[in-house]
């Protein structure tokens, strides 16, 4: 029989594991409201409006839609396949979220129990998240493939291609953050960028400007964001690789693109712009509680990738092949030296 | 191929992203600046120039008699045949003239809101008014008889129009219908 | 309960491995091979050695085996379900598989068991990387040297097809 004090760690891990599901669940209601208030304001309109105050139940009504839709599976369709590919999808994407840490401690008021901001501190954690986070793909591949249908399988193809090309930088610019901050562990990594905002690894000059833009830019491809959302092109292959896919099944594929936008901010916002330190060194910013400028960074991070997405018009396969093989991987070579160089 | 300068002046520009960074802040300029949206039908509503080609109207002069003289001359001019006009005799004073007419009707549904009955009109009786929100639910509204077309419109002559003024959005058992508040006016650029 | 752990992910190692070579339909071997490469990463973390197990499903699972499905996928699918696998003589294949237990069999005798000290010695990142560039340093290179050798070759005979 475990003591006490066991069971009450279990009854913590329950609890925090519940609530970061609880909250990644949930993430998609105000993020597609708010990429459709953001689409709205660049484009000059107002986003949803009748729905609620400013429309903030839009996403609700949208949520009942897609539950209560009729969900169809192809006749001639890998029946097996075509079912667990949504999960295949989603499951990676909520489990890269337990090597992510939110803060440091956090001491509950009156109890004086202090609980961790984080499920396991992993010393592996960089690799665990791009490893895990990477197998997301398969759900496209396989959703793809197993609708049996031309333009799904086209946005399978493209995808794994895509993501082959640009798993490869990534790596490369996590390697260059670990080179950086001397640990694979995330939350090593923010205790090395403690300090002012000059601390951060984004501003270790010459080479952490350079990390960044490679990691973003095989961010966004890696998760189909726009300018790299090809697999599924509207354009050219209907809806890609959830071409065939309705109702639930395909809100499914929609959280998983939405958590793997969250997770990229979350780390880009812990490789490179010091996780939850304030950024200057004074005890004003410290008043704050760190997971406020955690998640202020978060939401920046957030912002940034749906603007982006109204800016960018999407590139072409082949230039999309380019800047993956042609541009990136020789430059984060190039940049590994010089970090190399650098530490030394 | 351009020459070596500009090559590198091409290269840092990619280098720093500066196509990017130029079409970002445009972007973001539109994201900080007022929508051009008009939120009708729930608080706004768009006031027509005079011009505006709406809803037929039937005027009266400033005795309140009926201008038209029945002549039919719209019912001829009209390109796509939708005004039914039927001439009769009327001594009493209802309209400016002994003739006037019993039925003057328009199938909103077939015109096409070209304005040359107006043109028509050698009494300046039929003007196409400023009401815009003709839809409803069945075809049996689409016809507007003389009566309904004698009443005043909902925004008067004197109003210059060209502006959107506040307005509320009313949902009534015979349908919804939004009412414009003319006094709160704003000037929109669009 | 370890042990409990690994019964599991052994039973569902070999169950997706002879689901591999079972399968019918291409896309299914190439799944169970997947769910076989992430039981092995599971197995890894049993044995203390997260780095491999995060390595493991990095490098076989989000790479390797991205690229078979990519090849898979374009196959005639009705086609490749129809072949005798595998299209050699039976024989062969036999004598192929008996030679490569024996060579299994001989390595987990041949090496002494239970090396790593009970008392918890966590193979980390540093520690694996000192032993590769100290007392692994010549089958390091060997093995960058045939990888470069590969990579080379694969981008002549690509440039030769043009
Ligand atoms: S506006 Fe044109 S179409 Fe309509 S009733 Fe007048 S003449 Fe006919
Ligand atoms: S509305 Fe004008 S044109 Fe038409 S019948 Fe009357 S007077 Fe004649």
């Amino acid at each position: 029989m475990p003591d006490l004090a066991t069971l009450l760690e279990i009854l913590i891990i329950v609890v925090k594991v519940s609530v970061i599901s609880g909250i990644l669940f949930s993430l998609p209601l105000p993020l597609t409201w708010i990429e459709r208030k953001v689409a709205g304001h660049i484009q000059v309109r107002l986003g949803p409006w009748r729905v609620g105050p400013h429309g903030v139940l839009q996403p609700f009504a949208d949520m009942v839609k897609l539950l209560i839709k009729e969900d169809i599976v192809p006749e001639r369709a890998d029946k097996f396949l075509f079912k667990l590919a949504p999960l295949l999808s989603m499951i990676p994407a909520f489990l890269v979220f337990v090597a992510i840490p939110f803060g440091e401690k956090f001491a509950i008021p009156f109890v004086g129990k202090e609980i961790t901001l984080y499920l396991s501190d992993m010393n592996v954690g960089i690799l665990y998240i791009l490893a895990i986070g990477g197998l997301g793909i398969y759900g496209m591949i396989l959703g793809g493939w197993a609708s049996n249908s031309k333009y799904s399988l086209l946005g399978g193809l493209r995808s794994s291609a895509q993501m082959i090309s640009y798993e490869v930088s990534m790596s490369f610019a996590a390697i260059g953050v670990v080179m950086l901050t001397n640990s694979l562990n995330l939350l090593e990594m923010v205790r090395s960028q403690s300090g002012s905002f000059l601390d951060w690894n984004i501003f270790y000059l010459p080479v952490g400007p350079v990390w960044f833009v490679i990691f973003i830019i095989a961010a966004l491809a890696e998760i189909n964001r726009i300018p790299f959302d090809l697999p599924e092109d509207e354009g050219t292959l209907a809806a890609g690789f959830h071409t065939e896919y309705s109702g639930m099944r395909f809100s499914f594929f929609m959280l998983a693109e939405y958590v793997a936008m969250v997770t990229v901010s979350v780390l880009t916002v812990i490789m490179f712009f010091g996780g939850w330190n304030p950024p200057l060194d004074i005890s004003i910013f410290h008043l704050v509680p760190p997971i406020f400028w955690f998640l202020g960074k978060v939401i920046l991070f957030i912002y940034f990738f749906m603007w982006l997405r109204f800016t960018l018009p999407r590139y072409r396969y082949d230039q999309l092949m380019t800047i993956g093989w042609k541009v990136l991987i020789p430059l984060s070579l190039v940049n590994i030296l010089v970090t190399g160089l650098m530490i030394i | 191929m351009s020459k070596g300068p500009s090559r590198i002046a091409e290269f840092i520009k990619k280098a720093l992203f500066l196509d990017f960074v130029k079409g970002l802040s445009i972007t973001l300029k539109y994201n900080v600046s007022r929508s051009i949206t008009l939120k009708y039908p729930d608080e706004e509503k768009w006031v027509p120039d005079r011009r505006f080609r709406g809803q037929h109207t039937l005027n009266k002069d400033e005795n309140g008699r009926e201008l038209c003289v029945a002549c039919e001359l719209c019912v001829k001019v009209c390109p796509t045949k939708c005004i039914t006009v039927i001439p009769m005799e009327d001594d009493t004073g209802r309209g400016i003239a002994d003739r006037v007419a019993k039925v003057w009707k328009v199938e909103l549904a077939r015109c096409m809101f070209c304005g040359y009955c107006e043109d028509a009109c050698p009494t300046r009786a039929v003007r196409l008014g400023r009401d815009y929100e003709l839809a409803c639910l069945d075809l049996s509204c689409t016809t507007r008889e003389k009566d309904e077309l004698l009443k005043p419109q909902s925004i008067p002559d004197t109003i210059q129009g060209g502006f959107v003024v506040r307005s509320s959005f009313e949902r009534t058992p015979e349908g919804i219908r939004v009412v414009p508040d003319l006094r709160m006016q704003k000037k929109r650029n669009i | 309960m370890e042990k409990l752990f690994f019964l599991m992910f052994a039973a569902v190692a070999i169950a997706s491995g002879l689901a591999v070579v079972t399968a019918r339909n291409p896309v299914h071997s190439a799944l169970a091979l997947i769910v076989c490469l992430i039981q092995v990463a599971a197995l890894f973390v049993l044995l203390r050695s997260p780095f491999l197990a995060a390595v493991q499903i990095f490098i076989y699972v989000g790479a390797v085996m991205v690229l078979f499905l990519f090849v898979v996928l374009i196959l005639d699918m009705r086609k490749a379900v129809l072949q005798a696998f595998p299209p050699v003589k039976k024989r062969f294949v036999v004598g192929v598989i008996l030679v490569l237990m024996a060579q299994i069999l001989a390595f987990v005798f041949v090496t002494p068991m239970g090396l790593s000290p009970a008392g918890g010695w966590e193979p980390t990142v540093e520690s694996i990387g000192r032993m590769l560039f100290t007392k692994y340093l010549f089958p390091f290179e060997v093995v960058s040297v045939i990888l470069l050798a590969a990579l080379v070759a694969a981008i002549v005979i690509a440039k030769e097809r043009r």
